[in-house]
């Protein structure tokens, strides 16, 4: 079978080869008298950096979707056990165990916006988070900046039959569309991750 | 080698290192997932590539090269 490398392995080898050109350059730079050692110069000193920056930019992306760059910070701790609770009314819980999201990516999956530029504005908005971890005060249990919008569960559930045709559903649907009840509201689908009494629950054990 | 071309290496020499530790930081940044590894990839490893770079750039257009020798006819 054929070993594909990865990016982070592709982006390590082109670091590396990288490295060994322009360290090759600051040895000998009398090589870029002649136009042939310029162009090279140009390309080892301009446009492999770029090209490497822009791969590294869109790798450092692409892990900050990750459930593990999210959890990585201590005070996350408690949602990311939340998503193991042994309790189908959770709704995190119920979405990651059922694999209704992807696993590697469920914090990012529900909560980035579903707009144009969406994802822009959520890392921005986990810069806010990063800002308020290390420079500012977070204190728990954490709040979201605005209410939880509709939009990012009808992203997905919008045009299902389960929900659209739910009787429930069905009653207050023009509401439900519109953002003027929320889909966590009381009585609803009200229990999320409720990290602070997490450590009294019952979790799921995945099965190895 | 001329004044000007002793210029010319010394800035290449400075734009590579700074390059070369930028792409370090880069490699380093890699390791872990972790939303420090990304800041330091951004300000720390960007910092000294964007620095490298327009060292580079600066010094192509900063150096001047004395006019080739006419042609004899």
């Amino acid at each position: 079978m054929a070993i594909v490398p990865g990016p982070t392995t592709l982006l390590y080898l082109l670091i590396a080869v990288s490295i060994l050109m322009i360290a090759f350059l600051i040895a000998r730079p009398s090589l870029t008298a002649n136009r042939g050692g310029k162009e090279i110069a140009f390309v080892v000193l301009f446009l492999l950096p770029v090209v490497v920056a822009s791969m590294g930019a869109a790798e450092h992306m692409r892990r900050s979707e990750e459930t593990q760059f999210c959890l990585s910070c201590h005070i996350m701790a408690p949602y990311g056990k939340s998503l193991r609770i042994d309790d189908a009314t959770y709704i995190p819980a119920a979405h990651f165990q059922n694999a209704r999201i992807p696993r590697d990516q469920a914090c990012y999956t529900c909560h980035t916006d579903y707009v144009m530029y969406g994802t822009i504005g959520a890392k921005l908005r986990g810069m806010r988070h990063v800002y308020v971890q290390y420079l500012g005060k977070a204190t728990t249990p954490l709040h979201l900046y605005t209410p939880f919008n509709n939009r990012e569960c009808l992203h997905c559930h919008e045009g299902a039959r389960s929900f659209e045709e739910g009787a429930v559903h069905m009653a207050v649907m023009p509401d439900i569309k519109s953002n003027q009840i929320s889909c966590v509201s009381s009585g609803c689908h009200d229990s999320v991750h409720n990290a602070s009494h997490v450590d009294e629950m019952k979790l799921w054990q995945e099965p190895k | 080698m001329s004044a000007p071309e002793r210029k010319m290496a010394r800035r290449l020499r400075v734009s590579g290192i700074l390059i070369i530790l930028g792409l370090l930081v880069e490699a380093a940044s890699l390791i872990r997932i972790h939303p420090l590894s990304f800041l330091s990839f951004m300000f720390i490893g960007g910092g000294l590539l964007i620095a490298g770079v327009l060292t580079y750039l600066i010094s192509l257009i900063s150096v001047a090269h004395p006019p080739p020798p006419e042609k004899l006819s």
